[in-house]
């Protein structure tokens, strides 16, 4: 079993490739935000670096750093 | 013997660690039901559980008017220590948003 | 156990419960257990024109899950143990991740 490679097929292989690479995370509320991955824990609490909000498709804020409590995350996706 | 491994304390590896560096900094957060926190981080625990000194928090409520146009005002409030509890925290950034 | 711990030494300071459902209870902190569950005596109902039904209520046993905010006297709390205090569960936290 290679994990951690490109060819990992489990979640959490996934998203420790993807640490360090811009993502896109939306929430249950609709809200989305797009950031560098700084790291993810098993509860899906994610630390974001360079991180903006956007509320109904549009850009509204942004944060330095932000800390998003993994139970409010509908996904996680790699923006490349 | 001396524990040569100081990485946890100094490093972000995991994403509370971004947390524990806000302690007894003023925080940002961001919470269900359209509500906001700005205050002083004094304790936070693995549930996002938090005690804030100074704070101040955003209320936004979004009515309609006569003419059914949705407009949003904002309530603000004052409190001089306040425990959250975690299972309303949606996000926590160590700077006010910009 | 951080805040069950803290709560523990609140214990007969008046504070204000306030709900997830809007309704704030200002009272004196009796007990506490680890769900963070709360016992308060002497309530008062911060806004009781709006929630009458409560104003005859002297003391209650509050859910832990049904608290958004706890409001508390500054006076009481010492910052800067609860910072250390804070530290020191993060530090435990980390190890028994590593362990797992």
């Amino acid at each position: 079993m290679e994990n951690g490679s490109s060819t990992s097929k489990d979640p959490s292989g996934f998203l420790s490739e993807i640490i360090g690479a811009p993502v896109t995370v939306k929430l249950n509320s609709g809200i989305v935000y797009k950031g560098e991955l700084q790291s993810v824990d098993g509860y899906m609490n994610i630390a974001l670096e360079q991180c903006k909000e956007h509320v109904n498709g549009k850009p509204s804020r942004s944060f330095g750093d932000a800390f998003v409590r993994g139970n409010n995350v509908l996904y996680i996706s790699a923006d490349r | 013997m001396a524990d040569i491994d100081d990485g946890p304390s100094t490093s972000v590896s995991e994403p509370l660690d971004l947390v524990r560096l806000c302690l007894d900094e003023v925080v940002f957060v961001k919470l269900r039901g359209d509500r906001e926190l700005k205050g002083r981080l004094h304790a936070y625990d693995s549930h996002c559980n938090m005690v804030l000194g100074d704070v101040e928090e955003t209320i936004y409520i979004t009515e309609e008017d006569e003419e059914e146009q949705e407009i949003t005002r904002t309530v603000k409030k004052q409190s001089e220590m306040l425990f959250v509890r975690g299972d309303s925290v949606v996000l926590i950034s160590p700077q006010a948003p910009s | 156990m951080l805040f069950f711990s803290f709560f523990k030494t609140l214990v007969d300071h008046e504070v204000t419960v306030e709900l997830k459902n809007e309704i704030s209870l200002r009272g004196t902190l009796k007990s506490v257990d680890q769900y963070l569950n709360i016992k308060l005596d002497d309530v008062s109902v911060v806004e009781d024109v709006r929630w009458p039904h409560l104003s005859s209520t002297r003391n209650m046993f509050i859910r832990g899950s049904v608290v958004r905010y706890v409001h508390l006297p500054a006076a009481a709390v010492d910052t800067a143990l609860l910072e250390d205090a804070t530290r020191r569960e993060a530090a435990s936290a980390a190890a028994k991740a590593k362990q797992g």
